[in-house]
């Protein structure tokens, strides 16, 4: 808490609107990922074959900011908890105490390939494309919850 | 300030149409959306590809196999501990 403060409260409005547009920006990029075109490829031809990949697209994110008014120099604590309860003259000046603020945000995006459209001599063909490593996964999985049940049930019988 | 989800929606849209021949091919796609006021969500994936050939139109669903197999081992899981848990032996209480 200092008494002459280098970010008034107007510089630390401004930056928030800044990170505000930023945000924005981000979620448009996340939203894209809803269009048709983030799920199908481009065609591609070769030997007399026109292939267009197609793929799950799943995107997210978020953010979060907040800012707030410390306790002021004033000695009768009437200092606003927040930017908006500020008075006025306090949000112009910062005169209210210390001011403080923070923000985050994250996000990510993953694609998993699912099928192949081929357009050929003979018509059009989906060719589905199998993630092994994934069914693997699933199939320890269930092959351990199995077995683990099995085991649960005969120390049962023992007993 | 808005709070809670806003938004959430499903959609089918189309992509841009490829015409090799006389065959044009319309792919497909169905969205799940969510958007919070702070965030979102998209689930994006190929649903069918619509097949025009001389006049006729044919409607070709994109099947993930990959997600239909994960599931039957989830469902094959889940019945045969439901299985196991009905028929594991119970135990009889003898009066004293």
């Amino acid at each position: 808490m200092t008494d002459s403060k280098d970010t008034t409260l107007d510089e630390a409005v401004s930056l928030i609107d800044k990170a505000n547009g930023r945000a924005a920006t981000m979620l448009e990029k996340v939203f894209a990922a809803a269009q048709p075109g983030a799920v199908y490829g481009q065609p591609v031809t070769a030997e007399g074959y026109t292939v267009i990949t197609a793929a799950e697209v799943t995107s997210g994110g978020g953010f979060g900011m907040g800012m707030g008014l410390g306790p002021a120099s004033r000695s009768d604590a009437t200092a606003a908890p927040t930017v908006e309860a500020a008075p006025p003259e306090d949000r112009e000046t910062g005169a209210g105490g210390g001011v403080g603020g923070g923000g985050g945000g994250g996000g990510g995006a993953m694609g998993r390939p699912v099928a192949v459209i081929a357009i050929g001599p003979d018509g059009v063909t989906i060719k589905p494309v199998v993630d092994t490593t994934k069914l693997a996964l699933a199939g320890l999985t269930a092959w351990a919850t199995m077995l683990g049940l099995l085991r649960a049930r005969r120390r049962a019988r023992k007993r | 300030m808005r709070s809670g989800i806003d938004i959430t929606w499903a959609q089918e849209a189309s992509a841009e149409p490829v015409t090799v021949g006389d065959v044009t091919v319309t792919p497909r796609a169905r969205a799940l959306v969510v958007r919070t006021p702070r965030g979102g969500f998209v689930w994006n994936r190929p649903s069918a590809v619509i097949v025009e050939r001389s006049g006729q139109v044919r409607r070709i669903q994109v099947v993930d196999v990959t997600r239909v197999l994960q599931l039957g081992l989830l469902g094959l899981g889940l019945a045969i501990a439901v299985a196991s848990a009905f028929s594991s032996p119970r135990r009889t209480e003898v009066a004293p």
